[in-house]
């Protein structure tokens, strides 16, 4: 082991600047179990009584299904656009590759309160607000850049020769993809697919501009319950979507390895 | 292994449709969400600055400066402008100099130690702000820890949440992981082999430091502040609800115009508005990583 | 013999059977350079041929042409009485051997050879029986069910090539495939691929940029330069009587020295006259192979050649020991020349600085026209 060239001060400064950086998503942990009314920290007395009301609360519990299985269906779905888009961009490389991943990843560019905005104005005059396949697209066009992005790395880093060989084996292009180019894209596709499930079922800023007063999704209600309220309920729903980040990120490393997913 | 570097890469054996034929099947669904969802949106957000606002939510398709005229002839406006910039720009020199020390322990660090606090590092981005923002209100409530601890020493309790303060430090803390990703990118650069040649060259550790080290991790530096100064201005949930309405930032005010009053016109304009001040960030970026080369 | 089952019951594909592969003004252009300029070859069946050049020379081009990895902007390329220049890649029944392997990282070695028979719709027991015996010919067998990435570098050569050889193609082609190995594995792999192509009577194609590669294992060696055939021919040939300058210095080594031919079987260089095997007249190019050339006292009785040698004064400028090799080089009027000569122990036959001679047979003598 190499002597690290950290000072003791240095190392004390930079345990206090992680506590600030984690303190708040440590802190709900304790309050989610706090027996009182209101949010307070530390609480006077423990309880469960938060988890109780939280399932008890169908708001809640039918805004988590709306977003589980909006996450589903915008992950397949992006799946489903940004592998051919890919294969087309890295592997058929013809007329402005470059241009089109630059357009197709553009969304990221924008700040998410300026494209809600203009996805609203866009989709109030078509009649989609409030509607879930409304909210589908609306998440799509920040999830498909992510998966794109992940997408054409992997396979940018991907052989060709590997793909060639099948070719001259005797594969068509259909059946080389199939075989061998989709199976060596495994670990770009594990981390597209946990990549755009968590950016969907995270979103709050272009959701909040197109829900309805009927269907809205989890964390949009809990933005409303915060913003009206402070009572330690959201706690223990975040301790609930922290345990299943935490279950995400596990599965991706356990099948890639998280430094690879994330850390570009 | 790289004998037939000048060999090109071979075309992929040609599908039955034609090569062209098939390339733009595979990227129809793509650049169908991209028209719906981005460009026509984008377009129109542009054309509804020049529309003009009628009382109740009415809109009159027009062509007129109006908005943008409005904006720069009102106090309040030109106030929360100035208020979004400086604001903004205070975060990311906050935010730079929390990080930095991190950033250089990660650095310099190695192994499953270092993979370790990688994943600290990144574990918030994957929490909602939703949920950060909602841990900072139980940290800087008026009866919460911090006012309570401050009390306790015989000050004054300060206000530390419903302002502009609460606002900086819920922010400052929500765009580390940014911060911090991209100073270790920047690092790359920063091999230590350079600080101990410079040590050996007879510099104590301080001057080594200015002298060497922070000039070579300039280029993180810029990258972070540029991408920290954006994701300020933009940011929308942390004014919300640590302001507690009482903060006026661009991002609040362009979600209240269209959500609350109604006014498209108007937050289409302070929406444009957005982008541009993301064209001069990214302009003096661009400067400023000209003048480090 | 375990070999000849490879290729034993009906042959798949009529082209194997007839494998002559003849290219014909094959051409590749990339906008303005020509990669491959109007290459015309034939290759025999059953017979090895080399492309040799340095890299860039349109070697790997040609090869992937023939694979149909890449489409020739003229030409044709025909096997047996078939053109298959717009025939498909899949269809084209060829085994290539990839400089990389391009091993498939996630099947087992017994896919990966398994993978050109299923694209076939060969029956489960008759694939499970042909990867056998092609596992068998590269002494495989035991790792059947291991992934290419715990192989070494030589095991996944041979899976490569076990798996290119098991859909009994037409054509072998092999690109650089040793170029990965360590000097000591390539020496086997050499002989290894040489005695499966021969035992086989596959007619196979093999790029390369090393010389040694090319003479020692290939039936024929084309060399090539700038998309150009320089020179086609048999090892022997090519080395012996190059046909050009560039093939006389890319095959082996060579000395140069410039020349002006008089038009009557002499030139004279480095102030001597020497008796070259040509007519030419003007500035001429002599090269001769630093083995071929002895190297004498220039005053003892020993230096003066007989009617069929020439010679050279000059001084011994340098000894190199390289080994098996003595390297002297001598500086003749300004000119560097080297000769080689079997290292005895290092014992060094002049000492520097000493006048020596150089003495070689007028027909060890190369003699090209100078243009440029």
């Amino acid at each position: 082991m190499e002597t690290n060239p950290t000072s003791l001060p240095m190392k004390i400064l930079v345990f206090l600047l992680f506590l600030f950086l984690l303190a708040p998503v440590i802190l709900v942990v304790p309050i989610s179990f706090s027996g009182e009314q209101i949010l307070s920290f530390p609480p006077q007395s423990w309880s469960l009584r938060w988890y109780t009301a939280l399932a008890g609360n169908s708001a809640i519990i039918s805004a988590f299904w709306t977003s589980l299985l909006l996450g589903a269906i915008v992950t397949v779905l992006s799946l489903a656009a940004a592998i051919p888009a890919a294969y087309v961009i890295v592997r058929m490389r013809t007329m402005g590759s470059g241009f089109l991943y630059n357009l197709f990843t553009a969304p990221l560019l924008l700040p998410t309160i300026v494209l809600g905005l203009a996805i609203l104005i866009v989709f109030a005059s078509a009649g989609f607000l409030g509607s879930f396949w409304g909210l589908v697209i609306g998440h799509l066009v920040i999830t498909l850049p992510y998966a794109l992005r992940v997408l054409a790395t992997t396979l940018g880093n991907l052989p060709l020769a590997c793909e060639e060989a099948a070719s001259t084996l005797g594969g068509r292009p259909l059946t080389v993809f199939r075989r061998v180019t989709l199976p060596m894209m495994a670990p770009g596709i594990v981390a597209a697919t946990a990549l755009c499930f968590l950016v969907s079922f995270d979103e709050v800023v272009i959701t909040l501009f197109l829900t309805g007063p009927r269907l809205t999704t989890l964390p949009v209600e809990l933005f409303h319950h915060v913003e009206s309220r402070a009572d330690p309920l959201v706690a223990s729903v975040s301790v609930l979507l922290i345990l299943l980040t935490l279950a995400v990120v596990m599965v991706v490393d356990r099948t890639v390895g998280l430094s690879k997913t994330f850390v570009k | 292994m790289s004998v037939a570097v000048s060999e090109p890469i071979a075309a992929i054996p040609r599908p039955a449709l034609g090569r062209l034929g098939a390339a733009t099947l595979l990227l129809l669904p793509i650049a169908l969400v991209n028209v719906v969802g981005f460009i026509l949106p984008v377009l129109n957000l542009l054309r509804m600055s020049f529309n003009e606002a009628l009382s109740g939510g009415g809109i009159r398709e027009t062509f007129t400066l109006a908005n943008w005229f409005g904006l720069a002839g009102d106090a309040f406006y030109l106030e929360l402008i100035i208020n979004s910039v400086v604001v903004s720009l205070t975060i990311t020199v906050l935010t730079l100099i929390l990080s930095y020390p991190i950033a250089l322990y990660l650095h310099r660090s190695s192994g499953r130690w270092r993979t370790f606090l990688t994943v600290l590092v990144i574990s918030p981005l994957l929490t909602s702000a939703v949920v950060r923002t909602y841990g900072w209100i139980a940290l800087l409530a008026d009866q919460g820890p911090i006012v309570q601890a401050i009390t306790s020493f015989g000050f004054a309790p300060p206000r530390l949440m419903f302002n502009t303060t609460g606002v900086v430090i819920g922010l400052v803390e929500i765009l580390m992981p940014y911060m911090i990703l991209s100073l270790l990118a920047g690092f790359g650069r920063l091999d230590p082999r350079v600080e101990e040649a410079a040590m050996t060259l007879g510099a104590r550790p301080v001057r080594v430091f200015w002298r060497v080290v922070l000039p070579l991790t300039l280029p993180g530096i810029a990258l972070g502040c540029l991408l920290c100064f954006v994701l300020a201005v933009s940011s929308f949930i942390t004014p919300k609800l640590l302001g507690g309405g009482r903060v006026f930032l661009l991002a609040t005010e362009i979600y209240d115009q269209a959500i609350v009053t109604l006014n498209w016109p108007l937050s289409a304009t302070l929406s444009i508005l957005v982008l541009v001040i993301f064209g001069a960030a990214l302009a003096v970026y661009a400067r400023i990583l000209r003048a480090i080369d | 013999m375990m070999h000849q089952t490879i290729l034993s019951g009906t042959p798949t594909a009529l082209t194997s059977r007839d494998a002559h592969l003849r290219l014909d003004g094959l051409t590749k252009r990339y906008g303005d350079t020509e990669a491959v300029a109007a290459l015309n070859l034939d290759v025999p069946k059953g017979e090895l041929v080399a492309l040799l050049g340095p890299s860039g020379c349109g070697k790997t081009t040609t090869l992937r042409m023939i694979a149909g990895l890449i489409t020739p902007s003229g030409g044709r390329i025909v096997v047996g009485r078939s053109d298959i220049t717009q025939m498909p890649v899949y269809r084209r029944d060829m085994g290539l051997v990839f400089q990389s392997y391009a091993l498939f990282p996630h099947m087992t070695v017994a896919r990966n050879v398994a993978f050109g028979l299923e694209m076939r719709g060969v029956s489960k027991p008759e694939i499970e029986q042909r990867v056998r015996e092609a596992l068998a010919m590269v002494r495989l067998e035991p790792l059947a069910e291991r992934r290419p990435r715990e192989l070494s570098g030589g095991q996944q050569q041979r899976v490569a090539l076990a798996r290119a050889l098991v859909i009994r193609p037409s054509i072998l082609l092999l690109d650089e495939p040793l170029s990965n190995l360590d000097a000591k594995l390539r020496d086997e792999m050499r002989n290894e691929i040489r005695d499966i192509q021969q035992n086989l009577g596959i007619t196979a194609v093999f790029v390369t940029h090393d010389q040694v590669e090319a003479l020692s294992m290939c039936d024929k060696v084309v060399v090539m330069k700038g998309g150009k055939l320089e020179q086609v021919g048999t090892p022997v040939d090519v080395y012996e009587h190059p046909a050009t300058p560039f093939v006389a210095s890319f095959v082996g080594r060579t000395n140069r020295l410039e020349a002006m031919g008089k038009g009557d079987g002499t030139a004279i260089a480095g102030g001597a006259v020497l008796r070259i095997p040509s007519r030419a007249q003007g500035p001429v190019e002599i090269m001769m192979r630093p083995h071929r050339v002895r190297l004498t006292d220039s005053d003892g009785a020993s230096a003066s050649g007989g009617e069929g040698t020439n010679r050279l004064d000059g001084r011994l400028s340098r000894v190199t020991f390289v080994g098996d090799l003595l390297q002297y080089h001598v500086d003749v009027s300004g000119t560097e020349l080297v000769v080689e000569a079997a290292s005895d122990h290092g014992r060094v036959f002049r000492a520097v600085g000493a006048p020596v001679s150089l003495m070689w047979r007028v027909e060890d003598t190369m003699v090209f026209g100078r243009t440029a």
